[in-house]
């Protein structure tokens, strides 16, 4: 038996949660380590991530439900189910950012040095997902004869789920070697930038890729259009930096 | 980084980028999954034929162009004997619609003499098959009881869900979802 078998046997879902809840903590720790050096509270920044978590898990259970109100109707329990994947992760994740970005103006948290304290955290969690992808075998690749390629669902493909580990720690890594005198946002929108332009280049070797007008890659239109959006911000934030000194 | 390099930089990353979007297009539609046989969402449900207790040989086959959820389990699995009534439940109410279920025992991991006493116990009516010998536990990848596949009208699988017990939402929802 291959290691990625013990491995996807180990954590086969729902374990591969572990492997998220695992880096969760992980990137929290590192996040309250780099707080100070944002000049960010560390218990504001502990109501906020709190605040967020219980939005998400709650946003994300009643959009589910409200998607699918006529059978909840039917069964009005299955709403407290311990179910996991009665839940909209999109939906969930809307709720809790708009919830964050609410709790955090009362507060007074400033946003940019805020989202710098967070990125190791979500550095760490990119990291989670693309081991349970590795786990599940979500997010596979293309078909291919490259001599890395991995057996799986029926055929020889790209290993993408790993592609994807090792850009996600490579990431979190230039993140962690950044100096601290960077500016507000620099960290956050550098990980934007390097998440985006992974995907970019990992979602052209994937083998369940949404494809749209003649068959280009709905994720790698979307990755582009934030890595433009990262770049343009980091530029202006170089101009910025450039212009008071 | 003088702006003007820097700049550059970027402008090259983003053409980069594009490039690489319309060199790897799939135009031919060619990683469409559902042509092959894997236990995986999206892809074509692996034929498997199987027999019942009283000796009937079932192949999912017989059911194409009908919705089918295969649920593997075992006698001795909590989980599987919790969702196990409302599989029975919903199967009860769907299956003049034209749903099939096919509750696949794991025989290799289960005692036979325990199966009929546990389909008598939860009044089971949908086919229950037996996989003596393995054969479609080891197609369907099997790593954790229960497992249930949601298999679509063409054949292809809509939904996995590992482990359990499964909420009748859940239920309901992907079944509504293999109806269409």
């Amino acid at each position: 038996m291959s290691i990625l078998s013990v491995f996807q046997n180990l954590f086969v879902p729902p374990r591969d949660l572990i492997l998220i809840i695992l880096a969760a903590w992980i990137g929290l720790t590192l996040s309250e380590r780099r707080a100070p050096r944002h000049h960010v509270n560390l218990d504001s920044l502990s109501n906020l991530l709190l605040i967020s978590l219980v939005s998400f898990v709650a946003g994300g259970r009643v959009l589910y439900a409200l998607e699918n109100l006529a059978i909840f109707a039917q069964s009005p329990a299955s709403i407290f189910s311990l179910d996991t994947a009665l839940f909209d992760q999109w939906g969930g994740l809307v709720v809790a950012a708009i919830t964050a970005f609410a709790y955090g103006r009362r507060i007074h948290l400033l946003l940019w040095p805020s989202l710098d304290a967070l990125t190791p955290l979500f550095a760490t969690l990119a990291i989670g997902i693309a081991f349970s992808h590795l786990a599940s075998g979500a997010a596979f690749g293309k078909e291919t004869n490259v001599p890395w390629a991995i057996d799986q669902w029926g055929a020889s493909r790209h290993p993408t789920q790993i592609y994807e580990i090792i850009a996600s720690i490579l990431t979190l890594a230039l993140i962690l070697i950044q100096k601290p005198t960077v500016k507000p946002g620099y960290e956050f929108l550098l990980f934007v930038a390097l998440t985006s332009a992974s995907r970019l280049v990992i979602e052209g070797f994937r083998g369940d890729s949404t494809l749209i007008l003649g068959g280009l890659r709905a994720a790698q239109i979307a990755a582009w259009l934030i890595l433009l959006i990262a770049l343009i911000g980091l530029d202006y934030q170089k101009r910025l930096n450039h212009e008071k000194e | 980084m003088q702006p003007i390099l820097r700049r550059s930089l970027y402008a090259v990353i983003l053409l980069a980028g594009l490039v690489w979007i319309f060199a790897s297009a799939d135009k031919t539609n060619s990683e469409t999954a559902g042509r092959i046989p894997a236990p995986q969402k999206g892809f074509l449900a692996p034929e498997f034929k199987l027999k019942t207790s009283d000796g009937q040989s079932i192949a999912l086959t017989d059911y194409r162009g009908k919705a089918v959820l295969v649920n593997v389990w075992a006698t001795w699995c909590p989980p599987c004997r919790a969702e196990m009534p409302t599989i029975e439940k919903v199967y009860q109410e769907y299956q003049n619609q034209g749903l099939v279920v096919l509750g696949v025992d794991s025989t290799i991991q289960d005692d036979p003499t325990a199966i009929a006493p546990f389909v008598k116990q939860y009044n089971i009516t949908f086919p229950i098959l037996l996989d003596i010998n393995g054969e479609a536990s080891d197609l369907y990848e099997l790593r954790s009881l229960p497992t249930s596949f949601f298999i679509g009208r063409d054949g292809v699988i809509k939904e996995v869900v590992v482990g359990g017990p499964m909420s009748e939402a859940l239920l309901r929802t992907n079944i509504e979802e293999i109806m269409k």
